[in-house]
């Protein structure tokens, strides 16, 4: 087996033992990359200068034994909505083109204190919005299980780096499903923590009472090690919670027995593909042979959060991406009369089509005249769908769905029609609007293209999410089943 | 129950839309947009389902209030540091052009 394509604590064990050191491993990821790369298009900048300085400074830490910890020397990818200082920083968008941050993501900080290396800024959907990563600014990701459809998104670039070995872990950012969405459809593990968890400082916004930062990786285990890392309190983010965060990895193995878990019959949409939903069914089954006691339960409002959310988000984003007007940094349009027309013309160049969708669709919800009937009412939707959560919570530890209805669909399947493509959210958004977290866990394939089982738990229980992810994936061995580009390397 | 208005969208609220949001537009893209955001508000309708008549709203999910912090002086950016992006600049200044000709 490659570096590459182990895990997160297989390569720590290696790397205490001097089995091998962080330069080589880096150098395995980085010659991946460089076999695939142009296959996936899953990186915007791939930083190997930093990355094998990062890498030799972790060696020097490990060979002096100081402060060794479980990421020192292990190579990760960073969704470019992160903020790193001095190294190009875009959220895919042509409208940072060339920005240097002046300071780094929390995050980011965290990871660079445990000796995590950097090996570069995948590719997204512009400001994050979007299900299948054909909206970025730059070009489109491809799936390495198939490569003509999409990864999903809008983490689609750190997904798609995770699943073809260009990345041993990764981070990704959730507004409405774009960490667990993309990790379903690339076959990884991808968590997104309850708001609040893990600090946004440094992460360039997109709805900011919906978006967190989370883990993306090959296992449940990873996931769990990578998120006790970038979670707990900032005082730079206010919104960051000051409750502890628990020790995971204490947890995660203890299994289901005697666990409550809840099927909400609204996840099975209409639309929902056959082999995904037999994929969960069997995924129930199995998890109830493991011990837990398994119940139907009702979250009414299911069908109206994804309308709630097509309000919530874009308001917010057309007020987060406001402050994109070519004065302090970015793309400035050249030519114009006057300060507005530079404005109109600098912001009509730089944003994609999407992003002004929604940055009108966000004008216009919360326009005069508009903004009871849209935005008011998409808050109090979004009032019952907590409410909706908390009943849920009252009788079972975590609840039971698909991730995606839909396995990966092909590249400009949904690009006319913004609707269509709307939907491929709707069973993750709900968890985003309820303040709720929730996990994707690779749970079977259909024709070759992987399936997402998506646990959700209540608040600040991201524990729980783990243990039963972990569950389900010790009894099975989804969690060995690599993407085609990986297994072509180990060949 | 809040009636939401029927989307029938025209291309001079689509226009003022793009000017509110300081987004320039081309008359094609007016009637892309304006067809494409009817079809989104007729399908973001179905919040109209819900009786929220007695509902409060939720505007974020924090459970703390009045997060404050010390009032002591820290270090902040540098302006060198914030300007390193400007793409127009004058001194330790940036540069923008007049508001009105």
């Amino acid at each position: 087996m490659n570096l590459f394509q182990r895990t997160i604590r297989d390569l720590h064990q290696m790397l205490i033992d001097r089995e091998i050191s962080s330069v080589e491993l880096t150098e395995s990821v980085l010659g991946q990359i460089e076999a695939v790369g142009e296959k996936t298009k899953a990186y915007l900048v791939v930083t190997r200068d930093l990355a094998l300085r990062q890498a030799r400074a972790a060696d020097e830490r490990l060979r002096a034994n100081r402060d060794v910890r479980s990421l020192t020397g292990i190579p990760i990818a960073l969704k470019d909505v992160l903020c790193v200082k001095d190294v190009v920083s875009t959220a895919g968008s042509q409208i940072l083109n060339g920005f240097t941050p002046p300071y780094s993501a929390t995050v980011v900080e965290r990871l660079e204190a445990e000796g995590a290396v950097f090996l570069g800024k995948t590719n997204c959907d512009e400001f994050a919005m979007g299900s299948s990563n054909e909206n970025s600014g730059y070009w489109p990701v491809h799936n390495p299980w198939t490569l003509d459809r999409v990864p999903g998104g809008s983490s689609g670039g750190s997904a798609a780096a995770v699943a073809s070995g260009e990345a041993v872990a990764a981070l990704g950012s959730d507004t409405g499903g774009s960490i667990r969405q993309p990790a379903a459809l690339t076959g990884i593990v991808g968590l997104k923590p309850t708001y609040g968890r893990v600090s946004r400082y440094g992460l360039i916004a997109f709805a900011s009472s919906l978006d967190q930062i989370g883990p993306m990786t090959r296992d449940v285990v990873d996931c769990a090690l990578v998120l006790h890392t970038i979670a707990g309190h900032d005082r730079r983010d206010s919104t960051s919670s000051p409750r502890p965060v628990p020790d995971y990895l204490s947890t995660v193995r203890n299994g289901v027995k005697g666990m409550r878990l809840g099927v909400p019959r609204e996840y099975f949409v209409a639309g929902m593909e056959p082999a995904v939903e037999q994929a969960i069914r069997d995924a129930i089954r199995l998890l109830e042979q493991q011990g837990a006691s398994i119940e139907e339960v009702s979250l009414p409002h299911s069908d109206i959060a994804l309308p709630a959310y097509y309000i919530i988000a874009p308001a917010e984003a057309s007020s987060n991406l406001a402050r994109y007007d070519g004065v302090r940094y970015g793309h400035q349009a050249e030519g114009a009369r006057n300060l507005i027309e530079e404005y109109m013309l600098t912001r009509q160049q730089g944003f994609g089509a999407e992003v002004k969708r929604r940055i009108m669709l966000g004008t216009y919800a919360l326009s005069s005249g508009y903004y009871d009937a849209y935005y008011l009412q998409a808050q109090k939707v979004r009032t019952l769908i907590i409410e909706d959560f908390k009943r849920a919570f009252e009788k079972v530890d975590a609840l039971l769905g698909a991730t995606s209805p839909t396995v990966a669909f092909p590249l400009g399947a949904k690009t006319q029609d913004p609707v269509a493509m709307y939907l491929n959210d709707i069973i993750t958004i709900p968890a985003n609007l309820g303040n709720v977290c929730g996990i994707s866990v690779p749970c079977g394939l259909a024709d070759g293209l992987p399936i997402g089982l998506q646990v959700i738990a209540p608040g600040f229980r991201e524990d729980t999410a783990l243990q039963v992810a972990y569950a389900f994936e010790a009894a099975t061995d989804f969690r060995k089943l690599q993407s085609p580009l990986m297994r072509a390397a180990a060949a | 129950m809040v009636v939401l208005p029927k989307s029938s969208l025209s291309s001079a609220e689509v226009e003022h839309v793009a000017r509110l949001a300081r987004l320039g537009i081309t008359p094609e893209e007016v009637v892309r947009y304006r067809d494409q955001l009817r079809h989104i508000l007729d399908a973001i309708d179905a919040l109209n389902r819900a009786d929220t008549s007695a509902v409060p709203a939720t505007a974020h999910p924090l459970e703390e209030r009045n997060v404050m912090r010390d009032d002591r002086r820290e270090s902040c950016l540098p302006a060198e540091a914030a300007l390193k992006n400007a793409p127009t600049r004058e001194d330790s200044y940036f540069k923008v052009k007049a508001i009105q000709e």
